[in-house]
């Protein structure tokens, strides 16, 4: 593995010999890794490599698989996530995530943002603010606000997504991870994403799993390269995408298998 | 294997740019040929050979704008089209230089002014520094990508000494100036491919490694 990646000066996400099974058959295999704070870290590889399984075992998504079984370690700001008397709920609010596919709630605009801070406890007074503030974030603000009592439906895919990253920062959490968040999506869509991506990072840290390997160049600081349920390499993405050190990561890369 | 057709794209830009070197290889053997035996027949036989070059530069530049815009190579692949890209256009210079070199028996009356053994030598380096440059670009070999650019010190000393005695005999013989004015070109020609031929072997090792490293 390359050097530059053995020791993250400012780790926010420490995971140490992390294995989870589905079942009998293991979806993870020792997975040890540093996710430093306030940077992208895309995870690529082929489909069933596990890249998905381990995002979703940064905010305990695996927790609603019942045949799903973990151990390892995953701390997040030195706490450990899995440790006794963890709140999951708050856990979720500090480890947001945004899917593949938009899934605004059936509701307005407005209140598919005002959701999760109500929920939490926002006064009415000033709920307004924290909405604006979170669609102007997801830079969706210019073009819909004069229409934010309008239902979520009514927005394009693009905008859906936009909206569901909103609604994930409008409670305030300190990590986003995103799971193929443009791959419904449109290249103009896409390209408005990965932008935002990239001014998140200033205040949040953000994790991407992507199956786009010139979006991961794109956007990422890192990258993290899976097969098989092993972390294969992590390092700086310009390294990954110039010189890999592992030969499988290459034949991945430049579409030898996969 | 998946990506048949761009691994074959990637496979043909190798064979072009060796099949440059290789043209380049022989118009810089039969030049140096043609201006040390005066050989008017040779020298325009090479004249004949840049239109070749140009197809083949033509030909790589095209392949690399198809990769690029078609197929997104990452990694080594990527590293193979960027020195691919620089390494033509220095192929393409050291054909330009031999065609000048090839140019110099058509306008040299009578014989050379005395024979020409440090340029002979210093078109045998060159030749060698080609003929390896292009051997590390198809093995991939750094080591000797950099063993061949050392030789380039051997170029200069000679370009050097060479140039100081036909300075020194200008000075004496004033006579001769139009024909030393040609072997001073002559020198700097081979000066000049033995410094393309390091920018090759400096492509090689980014090839090789993604180091970037001057060698001369």
């Amino acid at each position: 593995m390359t050097e530059a990646i053995q020791n993250v000066a400012n780790p926010q996400i420490e995971v140490k010999d992390l294995n989870l099974w589905y079942g009998d058959k293991q979806a993870l295999k020792n997975v040890s890794i540093q996710i430093p704070k306030n940077s992208v870290t895309a995870f690529i590889g082929p489909s069933g490599c596990g890249k998905s399984t381990f995002i979703r075992c940064l905010n305990r998504m695996n927790d609603l698989i019942k045949s799903c079984r973990i151990e390892g370690e995953v701390s997040i700001e030195g706490k450990d996530i899995y440790g006794p008397g963890v709140d999951v709920v708050d856990l979720r609010k500090q480890v947001g995530m945004v899917f593949q596919k938009p899934n605004p709630f059936p509701m307005s605009i407005y209140d598919n943002i005002a959701y999760g801070p109500r929920i939490h406890g926002v006064n009415k007074k000033d709920l307004e603010g924290v909405v604006e503030h979170a669609l102007r974030s997801a830079a969706l603000w210019d073009e819909i606000s004069d229409r934010i009592r309008s239902p979520a439906f009514s927005l394009s895919g693009g905008q859906q997504q936009r909206l569901c990253i909103a609604r994930t920062m409008a409670v305030k959490p300190e990590i986003i991870l995103f799971d193929e968040p443009c791959s419904a999506l449109d290249p103009i869509s896409t390209a408005k994403i990965e932008e935002l991506i990239m001014n998140l990072k200033k205040d949040y840290t953000i994790v991407i799993v992507t199956h786009n390997m010139q979006q991961a160049a794109r956007i990422s600081d890192h990258t993290a390269f899976f097969l098989m349920g092993e972390l294969i390499e992590f390092g700086k993405t310009r390294q990954i995408f110039e010189n890999p050190g592992e030969k499988s990561t290459e034949d991945y890369i430049t579409g030898r298998f996969g | 294997m998946v990506r048949e057709t761009y691994l074959q794209q990637l496979a043909l830009l190798k064979e072009s740019v060796l099949s440059l070197g290789e043209l380049a290889e022989k118009i810089l053997h039969d030049s140096m040929e043609s201006v040390i035996n005066l050989d008017l027949e040779l020298a325009r036989e090479t004249l004949d050979l840049e239109p070749k070059a140009d197809r083949l530069e033509y030909k790589i530049e095209v392949t690399i704008n198809d990769l690029i815009a078609l197929q997104q190579p990452l990694a080594g692949d990527l590293r193979l089209v960027v020195s691919a890209l620089k390494i033509s256009a220095d192929l393409r210079r050291i054909v330009g230089l031999s065609i000048n070199i090839a140019k110099i028996p058509g306008k040299i009356e009578g014989g050379h002014l005395k024979p020409l053994v440090d340029t002979r030598r210093m078109g045998d380096i060159a030749e060698e520094m080609l003929a390896n440059s292009l051997k590390a670009f198809e093995t991939r070999d750094p080591d000797l990508a950099k063993g061949t650019a050392a030789l380039d010190d051997d170029v200069d000393k000679l370009f050097y000494s060479v140039w100081v005695e036909l300075i020194e005999m200008m000075a004496k013989d004033p006579s001769i100036v139009s024909k030393a004015t040609h072997l001073l070109f002559l020198i700097r020609y081979l000066e000049r491919i033995a410094d393309h031929c390091c920018n090759v072997c400096e492509s090689v090792v980014y090839l090789s490694t993604a180091e970037r490293i001057k060698l001369n």
